[in-house]
């Protein structure tokens, strides 16, 4: 496989071999580790030094299914410190059949200049000055990119959001139906690609490379055995299917973990109107999508297709972080408001969490009143056309916060938490918390041991045992980044006999010994390196702590406090 | 006594029965646990992960109150 690097100071292009530091990595352990080697920490995140950096999941390109994860890496704008997002859709995939294992994008074009990159084949890229884009949003782009090089590219972009480098702006990537809908949101990492003057990244979807293996048959077996797990799951095979991810509105509330109009209360009052169920008859009813297949490989199928009332494609795919941000985080309950203001983070390129969580701070702020979805979706509309309130909103919660003088902020390291209130699932906390990533419910989600077996194998609302749940959940989740496994197909891994499997295939693609103690390392080590980067860019262990607004007001219905002390915090990552 | 229980996700496909739309009304008695509850709906083993009894959650050994609405919902997952 090759690395693809893009100097778009020079508008260069260059194919080079793997180092042998990175042969055995992929996603989010080699988005991390070259950006730790390669960007000094103390760097401008948008200035000519940082580094974006797109890598497929180790995975990515095999048999495997629920493998198209493409992990996007850099210093960001957001948090300040080393982020990896990842994304579905079809670009992993992509870029893995044609052997490229990583795109490296540095230096900065010219003010003003945008440019697509244009990945033909495994030699063969380049770099076209496409000033008649500025300024488009995703779905325009993606259209006339596909009309100019064709309808089967897959297209991963930004929209104004980035080019304006607002600090919630995503990178969109094309789904198997084509449209930009799939975000690597998170971090503003779209900001990133804004400041580098790369509007596009066309990557031709035909490529036929077959998977580096050593042991094919080996691969081959265990990829199998994974599949058959995977569907044999009652969630990933069933429920997901059904209902999307929005299955788990209802539960959520139900634990009073659900945060409502900015985190005051754990339990929103219009819940079933924007519950999973009642999106899934809604749907149905009017006659669009569920059981969508948005990505490569996928046999989940958890995506879906949102439509109007007259059967006019709206969004896709409305899910379970939208539906909180959108919905009970700014006391929204109209299902078609949510679905819009869905469709047009995707179409701006901004972030739905960062985003939703910087409306609501807003409206605690008394700029709106909660539930105002008209203001909300005028406020989204905004952040494209540049004004002052739009810009605000478009760089996030912290910049609402600071403009309005309010403190009711619920981010940490400057970005959102996502849709599980810390104080209801105290194991959230110490994750959004800790994490490298900035508060970030991927890096660890614990809600399973917070709430399932009747109340949880731990108490949610205590401090006992949440480190240790979330510290092993985030080792884990570093190295089930790496390699490229969607988070919900996670079922394939959830037995003794399942994570064999995993270890079997990285033995088979390697052809090294793989167990739980290399898997639990792998974690470890991308951890530390993430860490070290932070260190190194200025955290402290006084970044590592919730804001005190979730420290001081008790929520209800459980009128409880996050209890988990500092020096739990503080002992999450001794290893 | 009785109490309502309203099932989530798939479980109404699930119920080995007529599911009603509004939920169940099932005869219950005093000092019943939410692990009896569960028993008492027909439904595949193992399929009940988390129980609300009147907006909160319950654990396995907690009583269930007379006219509680119950809320049965599955195995959850995410990320």
């Amino acid at each position: 496989m090759k690395f693809l690097r893009v100097n778009m100071t020079t508008q260069t292009v260059q194919y080079q071999d793997v180092p042998d530091a990175y042969a055995l990595v992929g996603g989010r352990a080699l988005t991390s580790f070259m950006v730790s080697e390669e960007v000094p920490a103390t760097v401008d995140p948008l200035g000519a030094e940082n580094k974006l950096i797109f890598a497929p999941g180790y995975f990515s390109g095999t048999s495997l299914i629920n493998t198209s994860r493409l992990s996007v890496g850099a210093k960001s704008p957001l948090t300040g410190g080393i982020k990896e997002s990842n994304v579905g859709g079809t670009v992993a995939f992509s870029l893995a059949k044609l052997g490229i294992k990583a795109i490296i994008v540095e230096g900065k074009a010219p003010s003003d200049n945008y440019f697509v990159l244009n990945v033909e084949d495994e030699n063969t890229a380049s770099l076209i000055l496409a000033t008649q884009l500025v300024g488009e949003r995703t779905y325009a782009t993606t259209k006339k990119l596909h009309k100019d090089f064709g309808a089967g590219k897959s297209i991963t972009c930004i929209g104004p959001a980035g080019e304006m480098q607002l600090l919630s702006a995503s990178i969109q990537s094309t789904d198997l139906d084509g449209r930009p809908c799939r975000a690597a949101g998170r971090g503003g990492l779209g900001a990133v690609m804004g400041s580098k003057g790369l509007k596009a990244i066309i990557v031709d979807r035909r490529g036929k490379m077959p998977p580096e293996l050593i042991d094919a048959e080996k691969f081959k077996k265990a990829s199998k055995r994974y599949a058959k797990d995977v569907r044999a799951d009652e969630f990933s095979g069933e429920i997901l299917g059904e209902f999307g991810t929005a299955i788990l509105v209802e539960p959520i509330n139900a634990a009073g973990g659900f945060p409502t109009n900015n985190a005051r209360m754990g339990q929103f009052d219009g819940v079933e109107k924007i519950s999973g169920e009642t999106i899934a008859r809604v749907i149905k009813e009017r006659g669009g999508k569920n059981k969508h297949k948005g990505c490569s490989q996928c046999i989940i199928d958890c995506s879906n297709e949102f439509v109007t009332k007259e059967g006019e494609y709206v969004t896709s795919s409305l899910e379970y972080e939208t539906i909180w941000s959108m919905g009970g985080m700014i006391g929204n309950d109209n299902l078609d408001a949510i679905a819009r203001l869905d469709f047009l983070c995707d179409d701006i390129g901004l972030d739905t969490m960062n985003t939703g969580a910087a409306l609501a701070v807003a409206f605690d702020a008394g700029y709106r009143e909660f539930g105002d979805f008209e203001a909300a979706i005028a406020l989204v509309e905004e952040v494209a056309a540049g004004t002052e309130m739009g810009r605000l909103i478009g760089n996030g919660p912290d910049s609402v916060g600071k403009h309005f003088n309010h403190s009711r902020v619920p981010t940490v390291k400057g970005q959102s938490i996502a849709a599980y209130d810390p104080r209801a699932i105290q194991g959230m906390a110490v994750t959004y918390a800790t994490t490298p990533m900035g508060a970030d419910h991927t890096a660890g989600w614990v809600v399973d041991q917070n709430l399932e077996a009747f109340g949880g194998t731990v108490n949610a609302r205590g401090s006992k045992g949440q480190v240790e749940i979330s510290r092993d959940t985030q080792i884990h989740m570093a190295a089930v980044d790496t390699v490229g496994i969607c988070d919900f197909a996670q079922s394939g891994l959830a037995t003794e006999a399942g994570i064999g499997n995993v270890f079997a295939m990285m033995s088979a693609k390697s052809g090294q010994n793989y167990g739980q103690e290399e898997w639990t390392e792998l974690g470890k080590l991308v951890i530390k390196v993430e860490l070290e980067f932070n260190r190194q860019a200025g955290f402290t262990s006084a970044d590592d702590r919730l804001p005190p607004m979730f420290y001081n007001e008790p929520l209800p219905p459980y009128n409880v406090v996050v209890k988990v002390s500092d020096a739990e915090m503080d002992s999450t990552f001794d290893f | 006594m009785q109490v309502h229980v309203k099932l989530y996700g798939t479980l109404p496909k699930l119920y080995l029965g007529d599911y009603p739309k509004t939920g169940l009304d099932v005869a219950a008695w005093q000092g019943l646990t939410v692990a009896e509850l569960v028993q008492l709906v027909p439904l595949p083993h193992n399929q009940v992960a988390i129980v609300s009894i009147n907006g909160f959650l319950a654990k396995a050994a907690d009583a269930v109150p007379q006219n509680a609405q119950v809320k049965f919902f599955q195995p959850i997952n995410g990320g």
